[in-house]
């Protein structure tokens, strides 16, 4: 009995955290969407008004902006600075890969950040700029989506879990 | 065979029925259709014990 008790807790325990992470995850998009947007914004004056360079840009969005989305700009500015004979898409793209796990971004987002660096240092400065408000213009339309999402989602992460859970512990008793 | 039984078909029932509202109401009304499935399912897998044992009962009554 005593072990019953202890173990529908328990099950009762990991299954309402599951579905309060998943709601998180859901909640969590659209604001890291947005802040990749601001980010953008941010290099995109980088590059057009101050004329930085690629590494100086990103370890200055990582200073402004200390989180895991800005953390994304840096591991790329590391893979530049040191010796690895990366260029600035393969550096991106390999530091997006190491980073996306840690934010609830998806494959989508994922794939138009990828495409938004195939063409990072490959043009002039005005083509820079274009590639940037594509970039941009791209995860305003997955904002959207995301914030739709989560408005459907969210609630009904929460309750599932717990629901789930009890069910399971209905079942299993 | 028991109250327990009976208890725990009670609670899968409510439990079911609270779960086909909650995905009703955030649009999945195909997932909520699976669910009430499953949860006859369940329903049906654990009677089923009670049902054989009923015919058996029927069965040693009329001496088949």
């Amino acid at each position: 009995m005593f072990f019953k008790i202890i173990g529908s807790i328990i099950i009762l325990l990991s299954s309402s955290f599951l579905g309060f992470i998943l709601s998180k995850d859901c909640s969590m998009r659209p604001q890291q969407l947005r802040e990749l947007q601001g980010l953008l914004q941010m290099l995109e004056n980088e590059i057009s008004y101050m004329a930085n360079l690629l590494t100086d840009a990103f370890y200055k969005m990582h200073e402004v902006r200390k989180n895991e989305i800005s953390l994304i700009f840096k591991q790329a500015a590391d893979y530049l600075t040191a010796d690895t004979g990366l260029n600035a898409s393969e550096a991106w793209e390999r530091a997006l890969k190491e980073n996306i796990k840690k934010t609830a971004l998806n494959e989508e987002d994922e794939k138009i950040l990828i495409s938004f660096g195939k063409m990072l240092g490959k043009s002039d400065v005005e083509g820079q700029l274009k590639n940037i408000k594509l970039a941009m213009k791209q995860l305003e339309i997955q904002e959207k989506k995301a914030e739709e999402s989560k408005a459907k989602n969210e609630a009904m992460y929460k309750r599932l879990g717990v629901l789930c859970g009890l069910a399971l512990i209905i079942i299993l008793v | 065979m028991g109250i327990d039984l009976i208890f725990k078909i009670a609670a899968i029932g409510i439990l079911v029925s609270v779960l086909n509202q909650v995905l009703i109401r955030s649009g999945r009304e195909e997932q909520a259709m699976m669910t009430t499935l499953a949860g006859l399912v369940v329903v049906l897998l654990m009677v089923v014990k009670e049902i054989v044992s009923l015919f058996n009962t029927i069965k040693a009554m009329f001496n088949f």
